[in-house]
This record gives C-alpha cells, sequence and structure tokens, in this order.
C-alpha cells in the first residue's frame, strides 16, 4: 500500500469536518512527576485499545510522550507498537475496521474527539515510513507538496531550503533540486521523507522502523538527525534495534504479545515504559529484562 | 517464546565459575598469610609467590574475556552489570592476593614480630576477621546472596578498633628493637585493614550488581 498517496487522499475527503481548535501553547498539561520529567507532557494516553474488528489488537495502554523528547518504541512483532504509533496521527481513520476505545490527548485536547479536523491533526503530527515513500516528484515538489496543498503564504523557496537544511540533505541536493526525487539514494529519499514531514512545521515526527530499510551509514546520518532535530520537535519512533533504541530515545516503552491460553488470541499491552538508561540497565519488569538482554522474544 | 541466547548465557556462568575459581586461590594465599603470622613459617614464600603469579595469569585472562563479551555481544541491563562487576571484583580480588603476599613476605621477621604479645595478638585477630570477612564474600558470590552481599558492604566497626588499638601500642614501645617491631607490625597491620576494606568493596558491588539500584552504585563508588 502506497500510504503516503492515501493520507493525502483521505485529508482532501475529510477537509469539512468541523474544526476543534487545537491551537494550544506548549504549557504543561500535567505536572511534572519527577526530577527528571520536566518536559511538558504533548500526549497523554489512558487505557488505550486499538480494535480491528471485533479483534482487539492492543489494550490498556497508559503512557505519556514528551516534548523535546524521542521516545522509543519496543518489543517483539505484532505487538501492537506500530498500532499505537499510527494513534497518534489517526491513521487508523484510514483503516475502515480500525477502531479506537480509550482516550488520547494532545496537549489535553481529546484527539478523537469527533469535532477534531484530522487534516490538522496530520500537519501537526508528521510521520515517516519504514521504506522512504517519496512522491516521483522533484526533490523541491516533494519538500514543497505540504506547504502547498495546506495554502502556506511563506516563500516556498526559503521553506523548501530550511526544510532541507534541517534534516541534514541540503549540501547532498542543492545543485539537483529540480530532479526526480526517485534518482537519490535509500537514505537520501529517507531524510527527503524527514524534510517533508519538516516542511509543514509540525509538532511532533512519528517514526515508524525509519532506518530499517538503510545501510549503517545511512542509519547513522537518521540517527543523528534525530538527536539534531529534537530540540525543535518532538519524536516518537518504532525500532526493532534495540541498540538503535539505547542510542537515540531518551524515553522507552516496551510493548509485548499476550497469548490467551484457550482461544489462542494474541494481543499486545505495554509493559513498561521509563527513562531509557533506566530500561537498558535495570528495568523494573522482568519481561523487559529479557526482551532488551535477548533471552526472550 | 523459547530461550534465546543460550550459548552467551552459559558463558556468563562459566566466567562467574572463573571467577570463584580465583576467589579460591587467594583464599589459600590468606590461609597461608594466617599460617606465617602464626607460625613463620619462611618455606610457603615461595608457593604463595607462585600462587599469586597463578592469580595474576587468571585476572590478565579473566578480564579479556570481559572485554571480548562486550565486543561481541553488546551486553545490557543485568548482563552488564554482570560483566562490569566481574572486572571491578577481579581487580579487588587481585589486590587483596597482593596484600596477602605483603604479609607473607614478613615471615623472615616473624619473631620480631611475635616478640610484643600485646600488638601479635591484635594481629592475630585482625588476620582472623579479614579471612573471615573474605570467605562471607567468597560465599556471596558463590550463591549471589543479596543479604550476605548487603551485610559485607558495610564496613566492619571492629576492624578500626583493631587498627586503632594496634597503632596506640605501638606508639607506646620502648627499647632498643621498638623501631623495628613498630615498623614490620605496622606494615602487616596496615595490609589487614586493607584487605578487609577490599571484602567491604566486593560486597558492595555484589549488591549492587544484584540490585541495580542507582543508589548502590553511589555507595559503591564512594
Amino acid at each position: 500500500m502506497e500510504e503516503g498517496h492515501d493520507v493525502t487522499q483521505t485529508e482532501t475527503e475529510l477537509k469539512d469536518v468541523p474544526d476543534v481548535d487545537l491551537t494550544v501553547d506548549v504549557t504543561p498539561t500535567v505536572e511534572a512527576t519527577s526530577a527528571d520529567d520536566n518536559y511538558p507532557v504533548v500526549f497523554d494516553v489512558k487505557d488505550l485499545s486499538v480494535f480491528y474488528g471485533s479483534f482487539r489488537a492492543v489494550r490498556d495502554v497508559a503512557l505519556p510522550i514528551r516534548k523535546h523528547e524521542v521516545t522509543a518504541f519496543i518489543g517483539p512483532s505484532g505487538c501492537g507498537k506500530t498500532t499505537v504509533l499510527r494513534c497518534f496521527n489517526r491513521m487508523n481513520d484510514l483503516i475502515d475496521t480500525a477502531r479506537v476505545e480509550g482516550t488520547i490527548t494532545y496537549h489535553g485536547v481529546d484527539l478523537y474527539d469527533p469535532r477534531v479536523n484530522p487534516v490538522e491533526v496530520r500537519r501537526r503530527i508528521g510521520m515517516v515510513f519504514q521504506k522512504p515513500n517519496p512522491f516521483p516528484k522533484s526533490i523541491y515538489d516533494n519538500v514543497a507538496y505540504g506547504p502547498r496543498i495546506g495554502g502556506d503564504k511563506g516563500d516556498l523557496d526559503e521553506i523548501v531550503e530550511g526544510a532541507l537544511r534541517r534534516s541534514a540533505l541540503w549540501d547532498e541536493v542543492k545543485d539537483r533540486l529540480k530532479k526526480s526525487a526517485l534518482g537519490l539514494s535509500g537514505g537520501q529519499q529517507q531524510r527527503l521523507c524527514i524534510a517533508r514531514a519538516i516542511a509543514v512545521n509540525p509538532e511532533v515526527i512519528l517514526m515508524d522502523e525509519p532506518c530499517s530499510a538503510l545501510d549503517p551509514i545511512a542509519t547513522g546520518r537518521i540517527e543523528d538527525l534525530m538527536s539534531e532535530i529534537k530540540q525543535e520537535y518532538t519524536i516518537v519512533i518504532v525500532t526493532h534495534n534495540m541498540q538503535q533504541a539505547a542510542r537515540i530515545s531518551d524515553r522507552c516503552a516496551f510493548f509485548t504479545t499476550e497469548v490467551n491460553e484457550t482461544s489462542d488470541v494474541r494481543t499486545g499491552v505495554l509493559v513498561e515504559v521509563d527513562r531509557t538508561e533506566k530500561m537498558f540497565s535495570n528495568p523494573t519488569d522482568d519481561r523487559t529484562e529479557n526482551y532488551v538482554t535477548g533471552r526472550f522474544g | 517464546m523459547s530461550p534465546m541466547r543460550v550459548a552467551f548465557t552459559a558463558e556468563l556462568e562459566q566466567l562467574r565459575l572463573q571467577v570463584e575459581l580465583m576467589a579460591v586461590r587467594v583464599d589459600q594465599n590468606l590461609e597461608r598469610m594466617r599460617d606465617v603470622l602464626e607460625r613463620g613459617d619462611t618455606g610457603a614464600v615461595p608457593v604463595a609467590l607462585a600462587a599469586d603469579d597463578e592469580i595474576d595469569a587468571m585476572n590478565v585472562s579473566l578480564t579479556e574475556r570481559c572485554y571480548d563479551l562486550l565486543r561481541r555481544e553488546a551486553p545490557v541491563a543485568s548482563d552488564l552489570r554482570f560483566i562490569v562487576s566481574v572486572l571491578r571484583v577481579l581487580s579487588e580480588l587481585e589486590r587483596i592476593g597482593d596484600l596477602a603476599l605483603r604479609v607473607i613476605k614478613l615471615a623472615p621477621d616473624h619473631e620480631l614480630i611475635a616478640s610484643n604479645p600485646p600488638t601479635y595478638d591484635i594481629l592475630r585477630s585482625m588476620a582472623d576477621q579479614v579471612v573471615d570477612r573474605y570467605r562471607d564474600a567468597l560465599r556471596a558470590w558463590a550463591t549471589l546472596d543479596l543479604a550476605v552481599a548487603t551485610e559485607l558492604a558495610t564496613p566492619a566497626r571492629s576492624m578500626d578498633v583493631f587498627y586503632e588499638r594496634l597503632l596506640a601500642e605501638l606508639l607506646r614501645l620502648t627499647g632498643p628493637e621498638a623501631a623495628r617491631v613498630a615498623i614490620t607490625t605496622f606494615a602487616a597491620g596496615r595490609a589487614l585493614e586493607r584487605i578487609g576494606d577490599h571484602a567491604t568493596i566486593i560486597g558492595a558491588r555484589l549488591r549492587y550488581l544484584l540490585t541495580g539500584d542507582p543508589d548502590h552504585l553511589a555507595a559503591e563508588v564512594r
């Protein structure tokens, strides 16, 4: 499925949905709970369950996502990491049978309030996918795409250059902006997708295994980029690479799969969320310990 | 779900056992040390020197093994704490071995040390106590026993008392041999006191290994 194209199509359909004011300042909506938790909460997830039809894919998720932090979701395949990630910008709306229970607030606003405009949600909360998915257009047009459809009145050249600079791609592409984005290497394409996400000036960037299709050098560049841009953005990343989670994230959430003995139905659950250094030095839950040390999974 | 990293787990257990083996070698030298203090048997010196060479070689080889595991396995959580703890315990064991040897090398001066009963009695009591304390450390390591490790992590007040009394007695010495007795006895007493400290450090490191509590790390480093 070409997810990038689906998003824009659906955005067009949803454009007329009445809007709730998502313009909120960045003052904390939830009090900091410890000295380590100084950053304001951007998303607050409570009792979240996601269903596909009658199948409950993930249940009872509760966690905060804090501003200017990189939060990593780790866990074995099928544990619901991506499903939860997709709730943050209502990507699950695009799946007919998907249903969300519980609450996700964004700066205190219920993200699933029917009055909330999903287009505005996706402008503020960008997404980068596992496989780089540039549009079959020029490098310039890829980055300018979001600002154009969003009716951004600023200087497009300036916006494109700024986004490419912030995604550490400018020097490599400044002389061939009108060339096709498909001529870029995989790592460059992924940075272009990050530039495309940044161009609409989002607050949050969701990344779904953004490096899994890249070689180690390209992966290193994306990781460097993430630590640079977290000063300006809030990042949530799903990764299968635990070393990557340990390197780049500030906070880490471990999900696993629970199997119902009688029905054999598998449901994703959040086991533990904590500072990354704690998760990789002395996790509280034995299941986390077993997973990060590679004993089970 | 089936267990994974079986080979790695087995390697860690083997490493723990080899540290234990090295600790037993150190224990044997501590026993020789106590014997030398008791009887001044100079024949123990070459045996202890050879044993100490073996301890040093084990230290090098096990340290290399730890580096190899760190490089190869990129351990985290309890695995990482374990390997780092092994590295630290190895150097504690090596130090204890050196200090025991220092006392053993005083064998030719046994008559001199024994010539002043008050200080000689204190020395022998100190030796008994540090050997007991070391054996607690060895037992804690072998069984990964948190209660024993926690008890060890608290420095023994009685060792300080012995050490202070020893110094006071030495300062009171008079006569032509006073300086020689004092210097030799002090060297032995100082080494014994240090051995007790190193056993305490092993307890503290073991406690952090078992709990992972940052407060225990702070206590360990202090």
